[in-house]
């Protein structure tokens, strides 16, 4: 054995005000443990985590010289920390320390079998003994920090994340994919639930970027490479040029769309306008210069000719390596785009999608038309490209049913004339965008629903789309609406051209948008640390919960590199270079990347980068030559662990004897149980005196809910009063019989 | 065979319009339960009692008729009935109700007078000037027939320089407070059923209820008026035992009553079910405080041990 | 099969409080409704909403069953103001229909 073993150990029980000493007899643990080796004291508390408990450990630990310890308690995620502060406090090295859960793993779970209950938590205290006395003092990894930021996506997330950054000190380097800066928020025109226009709210953005000296934006910047870890990435940029060197004003950026001959579908628009080579956005976008679309330009020259054009059509690209601490990615969504005839999408010509529809509405003037025509009716259909019952998107958009509902708010107060009819799979308008759908039927318009059994049906029939659907709401009726427009209300979904979550290795959820490690707790943080999410690229989010999801990765990653050094975790794996041979199984492995192949002494061996290494131990088992260690995890702890575990416990058998030589009073125990049985539970066991009965049965027959005999009939079942046949009855129910 | 719904609707809004009420009956049926009482002929407060009590007997007994009628042959006359209406009036052919009924109800419009007065609460009455509000009409949706006779009663109670009446029952209550204003422009007249009257006042009951009793809310003065604790205190004042109800104050059921003269079937099958209801805890004293409830539920209860009682009765 | 007709419900809203627009259809009427009809008075209003003139037409006898006791108004989650509503449908029956 080469380490030095631990000679004064205390041993902490917890009662956990009842919620373990009422299952778990945790002075029986206290002795069966007390001669464990090593160990120098044992006591029992009643909340070990309250504060004058923690200064009685700690003065303990100091007054005896302890030299490690073991606290047997609730689980590890709720006080690992607290306890290892603890142990900080007393003077001992934090990894002295090992964690016993006797509540989640024996009290809770074991709550009808004490004595069983009481038992494993001997061993697991034991198993807890016996790892701690092998326990080195170890130092937390300190890797140094860039106090730099990369934000990808200037969308309005990207936006106020780099404000908020840069106003923390952080350098921030904003990376735009497009020739300009707020995303998808700049096409909707008002927003709800203020209606707030989106160009002014982008334009606020963005004016406050141009006020901070500390933040760098790059526009048609594309992400090409990632090398590093946290604290010290480098990411390769590409950024394409403007071709347009100088400042280009409004008289001239104008004469320019009119001579560039070239013209394209204008994304911007969703196509229901067409955009020169040279173009902008809309007119405010920023940056303010136009950019020349080099893909559709065939360098005809004509804009050349243009005074103070400041056209440089030769204008190369430029790659630029950028060291950051710490990467933000707020890359946002693309608008669900429905299939080639889905609710008569592309082949029934007054049928367009919700963010096309926002467009027309934003853009239009004085009168709504749609193909020349003027429109009176309008019809939306609800969920295409969300809650698909067989297609992959099962998601809700949840932004939807309020911007569809807004923006029949919206028509309706443009033109007073126009009528809405909301075809639905249920209303989610939750809450402040309640408020919507309330000012919707209160001006008139009309709800319809249809459930996912049966779709409705769309056809066109002269200049009216006809759309036959069977109403839930009217006892599944079949009914005819007619319109002069469809909607398809499109959900969200992940965007379709991503380059950057192959580079930076960032997780897919199953719903194919960016993963966070947990849901609740951790909602910003993927698991390779150093890289956050937010706003829509990692769930469907209106504004509201892209800012609140922004700003919680804001924080989070200034709270990592702001103090220049990042904490971590030295429980990790290690290798013996002795015994590697570098085969390379563990790094083919390693979901995080944490090998590398390095030369020592003339040869190839595994070296673990301790930034990335979160020590899942996974590798481990892998290696043929036994070369990888998990610090704290070692096969010499995890051996002394089992033999611990398996070790006999005596006083169970004491306890079976006893029980064997009382069985008098134990009758006694039931009859006297049976007269504190509630009313309910008497005539539960009355109803089965006559048959076996099922849950309902026995409801039926003493007439009361099911799920209160449900909840006493466990009660009985666990004191031994009834039992289950094994049978099942004609409904699929399993029956009870008394317990003799 | 259902009834035509439209000529019973057609001959009682004719009624309204030419005849003021939808069952015109003789002046003399009308404010004869004042005899005696000496109350003064005008005021500025003015029991107004909207000839519900003394329709009641009437009306029902109309309902009795076309009861009859709506499972024969017979109520395709109703059509030419409607037409003979407008001539001559054609309620006048209908044999009424037995001299002893009226009395009874004329008897609780004189209990509440009385308790009035003894009170010491100060009214006149306007007797055969006094109109029926219309109610009726209202509920079936004749608006123009309804609005142009409210004015008829405005204008009535204006040219008497009323500025607040008592009312006795919910339904007159309903349009002289809440309808009535819908349609009259510069509409002013305070409005108070004598129940809320009598709960500001100390009064005394002459007939204290030997047994516990249970109330039958008024839809209206429960859901619509706010009536509620009112007669529970003037009871409970007394002494009377009041039992509980699940189906009482806002969840109150209603008696059927409404529906009397189109489905009149339909009508008694609601109130049966009121009356096994209010029955529930095995109470026989059943008290209401609408002519209509009183009517339909002791309608209902008829044959049985349970008695319906008027709330006036008690006074 | 029956086809939505906007403009109908133009003809109806005379009165302020007409709102049937406002039912969500969670049914409470309908099941507390002391008539016990499977029109009353959910799906009148629906028809109305929907400018259904045939139901209408079909049920117009159920519009005059209502007692107009409010019970269903009481419980309304979205305070549609129900009775009032059934008694503008007897107006718009009255006029359009029995010609009164
Ligand atoms: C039709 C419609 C109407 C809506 N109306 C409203 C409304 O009224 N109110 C409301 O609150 N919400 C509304 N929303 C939701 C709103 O659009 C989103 O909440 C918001 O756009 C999310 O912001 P974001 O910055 O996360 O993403 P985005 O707006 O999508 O911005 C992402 C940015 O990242 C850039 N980018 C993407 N990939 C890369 C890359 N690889 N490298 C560099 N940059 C990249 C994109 O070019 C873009 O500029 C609506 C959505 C739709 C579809
Ligand atoms: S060179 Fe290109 S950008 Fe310039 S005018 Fe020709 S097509 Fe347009
Ligand atoms: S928000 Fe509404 S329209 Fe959008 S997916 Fe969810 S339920 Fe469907
Ligand atoms: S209770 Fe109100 S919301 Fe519910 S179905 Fe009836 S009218 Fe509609
Ligand atoms: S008001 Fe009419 S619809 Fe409503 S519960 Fe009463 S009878 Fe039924």
């Amino acid at each position: 054995m080469k380490k030095d073993l631990k000679q004064k150990i205390g041993v902490y029980i917890c009662e956990c005000g009842g919620n373990i000493s009422d299952y778990v007899d945790v002075e029986k643990v206290a002795k069966a443990v007390e001669n464990e080796p090593g160990v120098y004291l044992v006591q029992t508390t009643m909340f070990t985590c309250s504060d004058s408990a923690q200064i009685e450990i700690i003065e303990g630990i100091k007054e005896n010289n302890l030299d490690s310890m073991v606290v047997a308690s609730c689980s590890p995620k709720l006080h690992l920390l607290t306890f290892r502060d603890v142990a900080k406090r007393a003077g001992l090295n934090q990894y002295n320390y090992v964690h016993a859960n006797i509540r989640e793993q024996c009290s809770w779970a074991h709550s009808d079998r004490t004595e069983e209950a009481t038992d494993k938590a001997v061993r697991l205290v034991r198993a807890a003994i016996a790892k701690v006395r092998l326990s080195e003092s170890l130092e937390t990894i300190e890797i140094e920090a860039k106090n730099v930021a990369a934000i990808v996506g200037a969308g309005v997330s990207g936006l106020r994340s780099a404000i908020d950054l840069a106003d923390q000190g952080t350098q921030v380097y904003l990376i735009e994919r497009d020739h300009f800066v707020g995303g998808r928020t700049a096409q909707w025109g008002k927003l709800f639930p203020t209606n707030e226009d989106g160009k002014e709210l982008v334009e606020r953005l963005y004016k406050q970027i141009k006020e901070r000296e500390n933040i760098t934006v790059f526009t048609g910047a594309d992400i090409q490479s990632l090398d590093g870890s946290v604290g010290d990435f480098k990411l390769g940029v590409k950024i394409s040029p403007r071709h347009i060197t100088g400042a280009c004003d409004e008289e001239t950026s104008d004469q320019l769309y009119k001579v560039c001959p070239q013209e394209t579908d204008d994304e911007f628009n969703f196509g229901l306008t067409k955009r020169k080579a040279i173009y902008k956005n809309y007119k405010n976008a920023y940056p303010e210069n136009p950019v020349v679309d080099m893909d559709l330009c065939d360098k005809c020259g004509e804009c050349l000719k243009v005074t103070n054009s400041n056209i440089n059509l030769e204008q190369e690209a430029e790659n630029i390596t950028l060291n950051v601490g710490a990467i933000l990615l707020n890359t946002g969504f693309d608008p669900y785009e429905p299939k080639d005839g889905e609710f008569g999408y592309k082949t029934i010509d007054n049928v367009i999608t919700l963010p096309q529809f926002r467009r027309l509405l934003d853009m239009s003037n004085g009168s709504l038309e749609y193909n020349g025509k003027s429109i009176r009716d309008i019809a939306y259909i609800y969920c295409v490209g969300s809650r698909q019952p067989d297609g992959e998107n099962k998601h809700c958009s949840r932004y939807c049913c309020t911007s569809a509902i807004q923006s029949a708010l919206n028509v309706k107060s443009k033109y007073s004339d126009v009528r809405n009819f909301h075809i639905n799979r249920g209303i989610r308008t939750y809450g402040k965008q309640e408020t919507c759908y309330v000012d919707s039927t209160k001006q008139g318009d009309v709800y319809l629903q249809f459930f996912e059994k049966s779709f409705p049906t769309l056809e066109k029939i002269g200049d009216k789309t006809i759309i036959t659907l069977n109403d839930a709401l009217t006892d599944n009726e079949t009914m005819e609406v007619s319109a002069d427009l469809v909607v398809l209300v499109t959900g969200m979904v992940p965007r379709k051209e991503d380059t950057v979550a192959g580079i930076l290795k960032v997780p897919i959820g199953s719903d194919k948008f960016y993963n966070e490690i947990h849901t609740k707790l951790r909602p910003v943080e993927t698991v390779i640390d150093g890289i956050f999410i937010a706003g829509a690229c990692q769930s469907p989010k209106n504004i509201r919960a892209t800012m609140a999801s922004t700003l919680s990765a804001t924080a989070k990653a200034n709270s990592l590199i702001s103090t220049g050094k990042i904490e971590l975790e030295p429980i990790i794996a290690t290798i013996d270079t002795n015994l590697c041979e570098w085969c390379g199984k563990c790094d083919e492995l390693c979901s995080y990347n944490a090998f590398e192949k390095v030369e020592i002494d003339g040869k190839m061996v595994a070296q673990v980068n301790k930034a990335i290494c979160k020590g899942c131990g996974a590798c481990a088992p892998i290696c043929e030559v036994n070369a990888i260690n998990i610090i704290g995890s070692s096969d010499e702890e995890v051996e002394v662990m089992i033999d611990a575990f398996v070790k006999d416990v005596q006083f169970i058998e004491d306890h079976k004897a006893k029980e064997a030589e009382k069985t008098v009073g134990k009758t006694d125990d039931t009859e006297k149980l049976k007269k504190a049985l509630p009313e309910i539970g008497k005539k539960i066991l009355q109803s089965l005196e006559s048959e076996a009965k099922s849950v309902p049965e026995i409801a039926a027959d003493i007439q009361h809910p099911a799920d209160d005999v449900l909840y006493y009939l466990m009660s009985l079942r666990k004191y031994g009063f009834v039992k289950e046949t094994g049978e099942i009855n004609d409904d699929e129910y399993y029956l009870y019989e008394l317990k003799q | 065979m259902s009834l035509p719904i439209n000529h019973i609707i057609g001959l009682l809004s004719d009624n309204l319009k030419l005849r003021k009420s939808v069952l015109p009956l003789s002046k003399n049926s009308i404010t004869g339960w004042a005899k005696g009482l000496n109350i003064p002929k005008n005021g500025n407060t003015v029991l107004y009692t909207g000839h519900m009590y003394q329709l009641m007997p009437s009306i029902a007994f109309l309902g009795k008729i076309i009861g009859m009628l709506e499972n024969s042959a017979l109520n395709k006359t109703l059509g030419l009935g409607r037409f003979f209406n407008k001539i001559i009036n054609v309620s006048m052919f209908i044999t009424w109700p037995s001299r002893k009924m009226r009395n009874l109800y004329d008897k609780r419009l004189r209990n509440i007078a009385e308790m009035l007065t003894r009170s010491g609460v100060e009214y006149g009455y306007l007797y055969g000037k006094e109109m029926y509000t219309g109610a009726l009409i209202y509920d079936m949706g004749v608006d123009d027939v309804f609005i142009k006779h409210a004015h008829r009663v405005y204008q009535l109670l204006k040219d008497n320089g009323v500025t607040s009446v008592i009312t006795v029952d919910p339904h007159t209550t309903e349009m002289l407070r809440d309808i009535y204003p819908k349609f009259i422009k510069d509409y002013k007249l305070e409005v108070k059923s004598y129940l809320e009257v009598l709960n500001e006042v100390d009064i005394k009951l002459n007939n204290i209820p030997d047994k516990d009793v249970v109330m039958h809310d008024s839809c209206i003065y429960a859901r619509g008026l706010d009536v509620l604790n009112q007669p529970v205190k003037i009871l409970e004042k007394a002494g009377v035992n009041i039992l509980d109800l699940n189906d009482s104050k806002k969840l109150t059921q209603c008696c059927g009553g409404p529906i009397e003269s189109l489905f009149p079937a339909k009508s008694v099958e609601i109130a049966k079910k009121r009356v096994d209801q209010l029955n529930k805890n095995g109470c026989k004293e059943i008290v209401s405080m609408c002519p209509i409830c009183l009517f339909n539920l002791q309608h209902a209860a008829e044959n049985t041990e349970i008695q319906v009682k008027d709330i006036s009765e008690y006074f | 099969m029956s086809k939505l007709n906007p403009d109908f419900i133009l003809e109806f809203s005379t009165d302020e409080e007409f709102n049937p627009n406002a039912c969500i259809n969670c049914g409470t009427c309908s099941g507390l409704c002391p008539i016990g009809l499977d029109a009353l008075p959910r799906k009148l209003s629906r028809y109305i909403v929907l400018g259904l003139e045939d139901k209408i037409l079909e049920e117009k006898e159920s519009y005059f069953q209502c007692l107009l006791c409010k019970l269903c108004v009481e419980n309304c989650p979205t305070q549609v103001n129900i009775s009032s509503n059934v008694r503008t449908a007897r107006n718009y029956i009255n006029r359009k229909i029995y010609k009164i």
